[in-house]
């Protein structure tokens, strides 16, 4: 049971960064209509950002964390300025393919800015943990749950605030957003901005697992798709539901599999999410909590 | 139809299949198509072994990118897996033809099927997705397929990769190199015209089936899904059949591909892959025969260009990277990202969309010239 | 035999009944018109018809069979082709293709036979060709065949549409408001074409539109639906006499 237990922490704290990387997904197509391909790969860049600033440039963690979260919250705001906004209208394929873009351009410049070698990244808990239970609670788990408890709260806030209307107004039909005066360019603009910062958050914490970092930390999103596909992209509350369930499946396949299931292979938990999503798509094809969209004839 | 037929103007007569639009000129169209012919046939002997050796990677990346546009390009699905194909391609390859020992006149058309085969069965969870949806069905797939590629040794030698046959046409091993006429051929060179053929016959091909009764159906299912079945278009067989020609020109490109690389490990059949393919085909330009094939010269071709010269470049850098250092690799990298996000935005036809703009621009000229000197003429 | 026996046709969304209890018959071969105030549900009834839209409640016939047995994709082979409101062609396609798609379904060549060009499809293409050409020619868009249907100006486009439909060879025709957002002028040229057509073949023609004048000279009867339900249905002169029609549209007169 205490095998149980400890995976099921590791889960939900897996889980919780998941689940902050598919509110950064969300908030996106929320606002936007658009999912971001490149959330990955923005993750990868504020994570490595951060380290580098810790490791390299001597700044106390929580400020890097600071200045990392504001640099991608920059690069998600350039983005949707300098690009996006050209391909309003475009069909589904156009930006997607933008945005896998934005994720070349990311993943590939992170080698020469910071160097590919893994890293720590930065964070002050290092491998400590706290006792309880029996179990063994690591502080980059701890801490990686209270913060997306945190910002999923903040998030709540800010979705029933005046700005959060208009991000869903804006959605729900940009010409009549504009016939009321709700001003696009910013929504879009903070939405993706949102996206960024929630995604430095998310790379950081996803980081202090196996207490290394490196370049392939930008997969972590691609493993995050199941969670919010499986919660529906469009709803919120399904993406972080999504990412919690999906973080469990992963610690538990991870844990159990090679003594149960082992003609799955080895590391069948990194292409479980995969099939659990798949099969969920089979039954419900817009995921557990999504909606169909309208197609007008 | 008599009651329309009779109906109809007297005097109309239907235009043959060949009837060009009015500002093409057959005369230079074969003209350019003979020029490029010959020049295909002669590159072997024309680039020395580096540039060579980027023609047959050149080649063999066109026919999967053809593949890819018979499935994104013509009939609107977005797929990011075609990686998946590509390594099951490859992989029946190497069971055929290297632990079988089959001759390569069974393994290269295997390959094709099997992955076809594998496409058809994918090709079904397409019916009920849409856009967004289907695309990370497809990531999950090529997650999935290293995983499995990555345990099955049996198919892919597990973890660390594999050697994959050379091609053997019964005595004619491409290894040892072939004297034909006159001229000996080294491996490189007999590659190459393996994948000169195999590339223009999936060129005509492709460009049949658009020109026919399944392409315009794919066109259809691409523009406008529900009018097209209510028009009677049996949508769900036109995705699963592009999703079968596409996964079988994949498995053939894969197959290929593994075969003059030589050596494969299951980890490159990655995300990272499929995506180049997307902008081969972005790139080049989407649903015509020559964006795919000019889309793939500009991805594999620019990597091979910047090592060349990237002894004269000094912020570029050979090998691997340890720090702060910009290598040809990621150089590229960021350049498909750039090509990606400026073709979609600028000129979301490609290459080709590019090409036909000079072309109309000049037959603007051309016939403007021509209104003015014959007064009164009115065309449409 | 009628080409449809619509029976308590019902569509609700919720509280709202786009359509409530909706009753007709067409007779084979004859024109029959749909007309209504904006919302009246004239569109839901198409959208119904071509099995789009599932139904709330109601019987369909089509000439003798269940039409509610069929599914969208089926009916084209069963004879029934239409046209759409928001135009539903395609748009990079020239007009000849666009036609084509429309005898897709009567078609059988496949990847093998029509990638390798086999003579058995290359024969079935040319004679397809020609039809879809005398349908283009019949609603005389026969000179703008190859160019492609978004570069055209909107009412050669809704010609191309009607020209697909009818290269559908259909037994019945769906016109969704064929005339909408044209000039006086080229009204008239659609008026004639449909009427034509009318005249010449044996196609029952289903009419929704707005042109009160196009309706009346063409329609053999007319259907007036007004909230979703049925207020009249009779001949031309008779659905203009009739004080119910009137006051939908115009309103009650002020005591």
């Amino acid at each position: 049971m205490t095998t149980f237990a400890q995976l099921l922490f590791a889960g939900i704290a897996l889980g919780s960064v998941y689940a902050l990387v598919a509110l950064g997904f969300t908030v996106v197509f929320r606002a936007t209509r658009v999912i971001n391909f490149a959330q990955g790969e923005m993750l990868a860049f504020g994570a490595f950002l951060t380290s580098w600033l810790v490791l390299s440039g001597g700044l106390p963690f929580w400020l890097a964390l600071v200045v990392g979260a504001g640099v991608t919250a920059g690069i998600g705001l350039a983005f949707q300025a300098l690009v996006l906004r050209f391909a309003l209208g475009r069909p589904d394929f156009t930006v997607v393919m933008l945005t896998l873009g934005l994720a070349a351009i990311l993943q590939s410049a992170i080698p020469p800015l910071f160097g590919s070698n893994p890293r720590a990244n930065g964070d002050p808990w290092g491998a400590s943990a706290l006792h309880a239970a029996g179990l063994v609670l690591n502080w980059v788990q701890i801490w990686s749950i209270v913060t997306a408890v945190v910002v999923l709260v903040a998030f709540y806030w800010f979705n029933r605030s005046h700005f959060g209307l208009a991000m869903r107004a804006a959605a729900a039909d940009e010409e009549a957003a504009l016939a009321v005066g709700i001003p696009l360019r910013r929504v879009f603009a903070v939405a993706w901005a949102l996206a960024g910062l929630v995604a430095c958050i998310g790379g950081v914490f996803v980081a202090g697992f196996p207490s290394t970092l490196d370049p392939t930390v930008g997969n972590v999103a691609l493993l995050a798709f199941p969670a919010i596909i499986l919660g529906g992209i469009d709803s919120t509350t399904g993406a972080v539901l999504g990412g919690f369930l999906i973080g469990a499946v992963q610690e538990l396949t991870a844990g159990y599999q090679p003594q149960y299931l082992s003609w799955l292979g080895h590391n069948f938990y990194l292409a479980a999410p995969y099939v659990v999503m798949i099969l969920v798509l089979l039954v419900r094809p817009y995921g557990l909590f999504g909606s169909r969209p309208a197609e007008r004839l | 139809m008599t009651g329309l037929a009779v109906a109809a103007r007297v005097g109309d007569a239907p235009p043959s299949r060949s009837l060009l639009p009015k500002d093409a000129r057959p005369g230079w169209r074969r003209l350019w198509l003979a020029a490029i012919a010959v020049l295909g046939l002669l590159l072997p002997f024309m680039v020395n072994g580096y540039w060579l050796a980027t023609a047959v990677f050149v080649l063999i990346a066109a026919i999967g990118a053809l593949g890819l546009d018979v499935l994104t390009g013509r009939t609107g699905q977005i797929s990011l897996g075609h990686a998946f194909f590509l390594g099951a391609g490859a992989y029946t390859g190497g069971v055929l033809g290297g632990r079988y020992g089959l001759s390569a006149a069974l393994w290269i058309p295997a390959a094709a099927v099997v992955a076809g085969i594998l496409g058809g069965l994918v090709g079904p969870t397409a019916l009920r997705l849409r856009g967004l949806y289907l695309a990370i069905v497809t990531i999950g797939l090529v997650f999935i397929g290293q995983h499995v590629f990555v345990n099955v040794s049996y198919l892919s030698g597990g973890p660390g990769g594999e050697a994959l046959p050379v091609p053997r046409f019964g005595r004619l091993n491409f290894a040892t190199g072939a004297h034909v006429g006159g001229l000996f051929l080294n491996r490189d060179g007999l590659y190459y015209y393996l994948a000169l053929v195999l590339l223009a016959g999936a060129m005509v091909y492709v460009s049949n089936v658009g020109h026919s009764r399944p392409g315009r159906a794919m066109s259809a299912v691409r523009d406008r899904e529900l009018a097209a079945a209510v028009l009677g278009v049996d949508v769900a067989r036109t995705k699963v059949t592009a999703f079968v020609l596409s996964s079988m020109l994949a498995g053939l490109s894969g197959a290929l591909y593994g075969s003059f690389l030589g050596f494969v490990v299951p980890t490159q059949w990655n995300l990272t892959l499929s995506i180049q393919y997307v902008v081969m085909i972005v790139v080049g330009g989407m649903a015509t025969v020559w964006g795919p094939v000019l889309g793939a010269a500009v991805v594999v071709g620019l990597p091979a260009l910047l090592q060349n010269v990237s002894g004269s470049l000094p912020f570029l850098a050979t090998g691997t990277n340890n720090h702060g250092v910009l290598t040809v690799s990621d150089a590229s990298a960021i350049a498909y990202g750039v090509f990606l996000i400026v073709f979609l935005l600028v000129e979301p036809r490609g290459i080709v969309g590019l090409g036909r703009r000079f072309a109309s621009l000049g037959s603007w000229f051309a016939t403007t010239r021509q209104e003015k000197k014959a007064d009164g003429v009115n065309t449409d | 035999m009628n080409a449809l026996e619509v029976r308590e046709l019902s569509l609700r969304f919720g509280a709202v009944a786009a359509l409530d209890g909706v009753s007709f018959d067409v007779a084979a071969g004859e024109l029959f018109a749909v007309i209504g105030p904006n919302g009246a549900g004239k569109t839901s009834l198409f959208n119904l018809l071509s099995r789009i839209t599932p139904l709330s409640s109601g019987t369909v016939r089509y000439f003798g069979q269940d039409l509610l047995a069929f599914r969208a994709h089926e009916l084209a082979g069963a004879g029934m082709a239409r046209t759409f409101q928001n135009l539903g062609l395609f748009l990079p396609l020239t007009a000849l293709d666009n036609v084509l798609v429309g005898r897709n379904h009567a078609m059988r060549a496949g990847l093998v036979g029509s990638g390798l060009r086999l003579p058995a499809a290359r024969r079935e293409e040319a004679a397809n060709r020609r039809a879809a050409w005398e349908a283009l020619a019949f609603v005389g868009a026969a000179a703008v065949a190859q160019r492609p249907v978004g570069s055209l100006p909107y009412g050669m486009q809704k010609r191309v549409e009607i020209a697909r439909a009818l290269a559908m060879e259909p037994r019945l025709l769906l016109l969704d408001e064929p005339v909408a957002g044209m000039s006086r002028g080229e009204r008239g040229e659609i008026a004639e074409l449909v009427g034509r057509l009318h005249a010449d073949t044996d196609t029952t023609v289903l009419l929704v539109e707005h042109d009160m004048g196009v309706v009346m000279g063409l329609a053999d009867r007319v259907l007036v639906l007004d909230f979703g339900r049925v207020i009249a249905c009779g001949t031309p002169a008779q659905v203009q006499a009739d004080g119910k029609v009137v006051a939908a549209y115009l309103g009650q007169p002020l005591p």
